[in-house]
C-alpha cells in the first residue's frame, strides 16, 4: 500500500486498459477522467484492486441543460499519495443504463441503488436492486433529482405498495429492531433473521426521512445559504459538512483562505470530535447496561458545549463557517477558558479511562464481538474510527491534509483488534490527541498576527468547475463535491457522510453466530446517524390485544394533542 | 475488577451532582449566543439584504405598493445562523440571548413589519427617505391616508 502514484501514473494505467476519452487534472491532487460507459468496470477493477484505490462514492448529474447528458462519477482517492480521482461516464438520455461496479467493489452498492431511485439510471448486474431512498409507493417514473423535478413537489404516494424485505432463511424468526429502539440515537429498522439466540442474517430499511438536502443545494439556493443548510445535515457533527462543503467550492472557485480562518477552522472541528466522542462513549455505554460510564462522560463533556457556545454562539449549529474563511474570530482573552477547559477535561476524563480500563464486565461486553477484518473495511469503504480500529490507518487530516493540519503535530490513533473494544480505544486516544490539537491551535492563534478571516471572493463564481473535498468528522471521512452552475449558485452538490459507508458494513460485522445479545452494541459501534419513522404498535396488556397505528393515525392524534393544547393555553391566557 | 469498582465510586463521589436545577433557576446563555431576533424597526430601511441572505428563507418580502413594502418573519423556522445580522448595515436586526422561545403557537414567532416607503423619482422603486421630517410626508404614513394598515 505504500506504492505512490500520481496523477500520471494512473492515466497511464488507465489508458493500457482502455481508451480515455477526456482527462484533466486542476492540480496535482485531483484527477478527472472520462471513460466510455461500456469500460467502467474494467477502470473501476484496475483503479480498486490494480492501484489499491480507496472508493469515496458515486454522484449522478443530470446535465441535460449543459451537455445534453446524465452523468455517472465514480470517486477514488489514493489515500498515501494525496490524490483524488473522479471517473466520469456521459449517459445519453435515451439510453440510461451503465454496468453496475458493485460486483467490484462491494461498498458502492448504496451509492447506486441511490442514483437509480433518484435518477432513473439502471445499473445492470447490480446484486440487491431495490429501492433504496424513496418512500414506499413513490410512483415509479419520477426521478426527483432530475433538473425538470421542483424542488418542492411531492406526489401523492400509493400506500398499498410495501416495501421488499428480504425473504428470511428456513427455520428462522424475524426480531425486528427499529425503526424505534430504546439503544439507537436515532431510529432504523434492522430486520435479524435468528435461529435461537444466534444471528444468521439480516436486512435494513432506513431513509425513513431523507430530507432531499442535495436537492435543495441544486435548486434553490446559493452558495452560502447552502455552507449554513450543510451544517443542519448532521445534529451532532454538523460543522465538518460546512467546512468540507466550503472547501469544495473554495478548490473549484480557487478561492485562497486566510491562514487564520484555517487554524480557526482546525480548532472548532476538533472541539466538535471531542465532544461527539464523548457522547458516543456515553450512548456506548449505556447499550451494554453500564450507565456509571453514561453519566460520567456526559458530564465530562459539558464544559465542551460551554466552551463551544461561547466561542461560536451556538452549543451544536457553530455556523463559523462561509465560503472563504471564518465569521467570527477567537481573541487573546479566548484563549485562557480554552486552555483551562481543555486542561480539566483532560484530567477527567484520564481519570474515568483508568478507573474503567480495568472494568471486566465492560471488556467482556466489548473484546471480540463485532469482528470487521482489514480486508473487509476495504471491500466496503468504511471510515473513520470503525477503519482505525482494524488496523487501517486512514485519516483525511493526514493523508488530504485540510484546514490548517499540514501545521499541526499529531499521531492517527489506530489498533489492531478489529472488535467493538478497538473502536472504543480508537476514540479515546482520539479525544486526548484531539485535546492537544486545539492547544497547538492556540498556540499558532496566539502567534499569527490578527487580519482578515474571509478570502478574496470574486462577484461570480465560474460556472462549470468541479472540486471535492473531505474532511475527517468524528464518525469518519465526510465527503462533498460541488460542480458549480449559472446564477451564482451550485449545480450539483453531493454529500457522502461516513455512516453511509459504516452502515453499510453492519451487516458484515453481523457475522452469523453473532448473539442477539451483542446487537445494539455492534449497530453502536459504528456510531450510526440516521432518522425518523413510519408507524408504531400499541400493546393493551390489560385487554391483552394488541393494534398497529398507521401513519395517518399518529399524525391524527398529534394534530389532536396540538389542538388541545392550544385550547388550554388560550384559557390560561384569558385568565391572565 | 474491585480495585476499578473502588476507582469508580471515588470519582463519582468527588464529581457529585453536576445536573443543573434548570428551569428552577435561570440558566444565562453565553455573551455572543445566537438567540431570539429582535428587530428594531426604527433602524430598518427595508433594503432587504436579510431576505437575500436567509438560508431558511423565512423572511418574505412583499410590496404592496410603490410606498409600502411588507417585511414577514416566519421565525418558527427560523435557524438561527444570525446571517441577517452579519449583513445588516443599520443594525437593525440582533440576536440576543434568550433561548427558551418554545410554543404551541405559531404565531408568537411571526413577526409583520410594515415600512412605508417614498419612491425614487427616477426609477420608481422604494426607500426609505433618510430624514425623519421626510418620512412624516410620505403617503400612507399617518393612518387616515391610503393604508390602513397596524405599524
Amino acid at each position: 500500500m505504500t506504492l505512490q502514484v500520481t496523477a500520471e501514473s494512473v492515466v497511464q494505467a488507465v489508458k493500457e486498459k482502455t481508451p480515455i476519452l477526456e482527462y484533466y487534472s486542476p492540480s496535482d491532487r485531483r484527477l478527472y477522467l472520462t471513460v466510455a460507459k461500456e469500460a467502467i468496470r474494467t477502470v473501476a477493477d484496475m483503479l480498486f484492486n490494480g492501484l489499491n484505490a480507496r472508493y469515496l462514492i458515486s454522484s449522478g448529474t443530470d446535465r441535460r441543460q449543459t451537455d445534453g447528458y446524465f452523468e455517472v462519477l465514480h470517486f477514488f482517492a489514493f489515500d498515501r499519495s494525496n490524490l483524488r480521482v473522479g471517473v466520469r461516464c456521459l449517459l445519453n438520455p435515451e439510453d440510461l443504463e451503465i454496468d453496475s461496479i458493485t460486483s467490484v467493489i462491494p461498498g458502492a452498492g448504496w451509492a447506486e441503488r441511490e442514483i437509480q431511485d433518484l435518477l432513473g439510471i439502471r445499473f445492470v448486474g447490480h446484486p440487491d436492486p431495490r429501492p433504496l431512498v424513496l418512500p414506499d409507493g413513490f410512483p415509479e417514473d419520477l426521478y426527483p433529482l432530475r433538473k425538470d423535478y421542483p424542488y418542492d413537489y411531492k406526489p401523492p404516494l400509493d400506500p398499498n405498495k410495501k416495501f421488499p424485505f428480504k425473504e428470511p432463511p428456513a427455520d428462522t424468526t424475524v426480531v425486528t429492531v427499529g425503526p424505534f429502539f430504546p439503544v439507537l440515537e436515532e431510529p432504523s429498522q434492522w430486520r435479524l433473521f435468528v435461529d435461537g439466540e444466534v444471528v444468521v442474517g439480516c436486512d435494513y430499511r432506513g431513509f425513513y426521512n431523507h430530507r432531499a438536502i442535495e436537492k435543495l443545494g441544486d435548486s434553490v439556493l446559493t452558495y452560502n445559504q447552502a455552507c449554513l443548510l450543510a451544517e443542519r445535515i448532521c445534529g451532532i457533527c454538523g460543522c465538518v459538512h460546512s467546512t468540507s462543503y466550503c472547501q469544495a467550492v473554495e478548490e473549484a472557485a480557487g478561492i485562497e483562505v486566510p491562514v487564520r480562518a484555517r487554524v480557526i477552522r482546525s480548532l472548532i472541528l476538533e472541539l466538535e470530535r471531542i465532544h461527539s466522542h464523548l457522547l458516543w462513549l456515553g450512548l456506548a455505554c449505556h447499550i451494554i447496561g453500564f450507565d456509571y460510564g453514561f453519566m460520567q462522560s456526559w458530564r465530562i463533556r459539558e464544559p465542551i458545549m460551554w466552551l463551544a457556545e461561547y466561542l461560536t454562539g451556538s452549543r451544536k449549529h457553530f455556523s463559523i463557517n462561509l465560503v472563504g474563511g471564518v465569521r467570527r474570530d477567537i481573541g487573546p482573552d479566548q484563549f485562557e477558558r480554552i486552555l483551562s477547559v481543555t486542561g480539566q477535561v483532560e484530567k477527567q476524563f484520564l481519570e474515568l479511562v483508568e478507573a474503567i480500563e480495568g472494568d471486566t464486565v465492560l471488556r467482556s461486553r466489548l473484546e471480540d464481538v463485532g469482528i470487521l477484518t482489514p480486508e473487509e473495511v476495504r471491500k466496503m469503504g468504511s471510515v473513520g474510527p470503525t477503519a482505525r480500529g482494524s488496523g487501517v490507518a486512514i485519516d483525511a487530516r493526514k493523508d488530504h491534509p485540510y484546514a490548517a493540519y499540514d501545521l499541526l503535530d499529531f499521531t492517527v490513533v489506530t489498533h489492531d483488534g478489529c472488535d467493538n473494544l478497538a473502536r472504543t480505544l480508537v476514540r479515546i486516544g482520539e479525544i486526548f490527541e484531539s485535546l492537544k490539537i486545539m492547544r497547538q491551535c492556540v498556540d499558532l492563534l496566539s502567534e499569527l498576527p490578527e487580519g482578515e478571516l474571509l478570502g478574496e471572493i470574486p462577484d461570480e463564481i465560474p460556472p462549470l468547475k468541479e472540486g471535492m473535498h473531505a474532511v475527517e468528522a468524528p464518525r469518519g471521512e465526510v465527503f462533498h463535491y460541488v460542480l458549480t452552475g449559472y446564477d451564482n449558485r451550485p449545480y450539483r452538490w453531493k454529500v457522502r457522510a461516513p455512516s453511509y459507508q459504516n452502515i453499510q458494513t453492519v451487516p458484515v460485522m453481523l457475522k452469523p453466530g453473532t448473539f442477539l445479545a451483542d446487537v445494539p452494541i455492534t449497530l453502536g459501534s459504528v456510531d450510526p446517524c440516521f432518522s425518523c419513522t413510519e408507524r408504531m404498535e400499541i400493546v393493551d396488556q390489560a385487554k391483552s390485544h394488541s393494534y398497529v397505528l398507521e401513519e395517518q393515525d399518529l399524525i391524527d392524534l398529534s394534530r389532536k394533542r396540538y389542538l388541545k393544547l392550544k385550547e388550554q393555553r388560550g384559557k390560561a391566557h384569558d385568565q391572565v | 475488577m474491585i480495585k476499578s469498582k473502588i476507582k469508580q465510586l471515588l470519582i463519582g463521589k468527588q464529581a457529585g451532582t453536576v445536573t443543573l436545577p434548570y428551569p428552577f433557576s435561570p440558566r444565562p446563555s453565553e455573551p455572543g449566543y445566537r438567540g431570539r431576533v429582535v428587530v428594531d424597526t426604527d433602524k430598518c430601511v427595508g433594503c432587504g439584504g436579510c431576505a437575500d441572505v436567509c438560508p431558511a428563507r423565512c423572511i418574505l418580502i412583499t410590496d404592496e405598493s410603490p410606498f409600502i413594502r411588507i417585511i414577514r418573519r416566519y421565525l418558527d423556522r427560523c435557524i438561527h445562523c444570525g446571517r441577517c445580522e452579519d449583513v445588516c448595515i443599520y443594525d437593525a436586526v440582533h440576536l440576543d440571548g434568550e433561548y427558551e422561545l418554545a410554543t404551541t403557537d405559531r404565531s408568537d414567532l411571526f413577526i409583520e413589519q410594515v415600512l412605508f416607503m417614498g419612491t425614487c423619482s427616477r426609477c420608481g422603486r422604494c426607500y426609505i427617505p433618510p430624514n425623519p421630517l421626510d418620512r412624516l410626508m410620505v403617503v400612507g404614513f399617518r393612518k387616515d391616508e391610503k393604508w390602513s394598515g397596524q405599524r
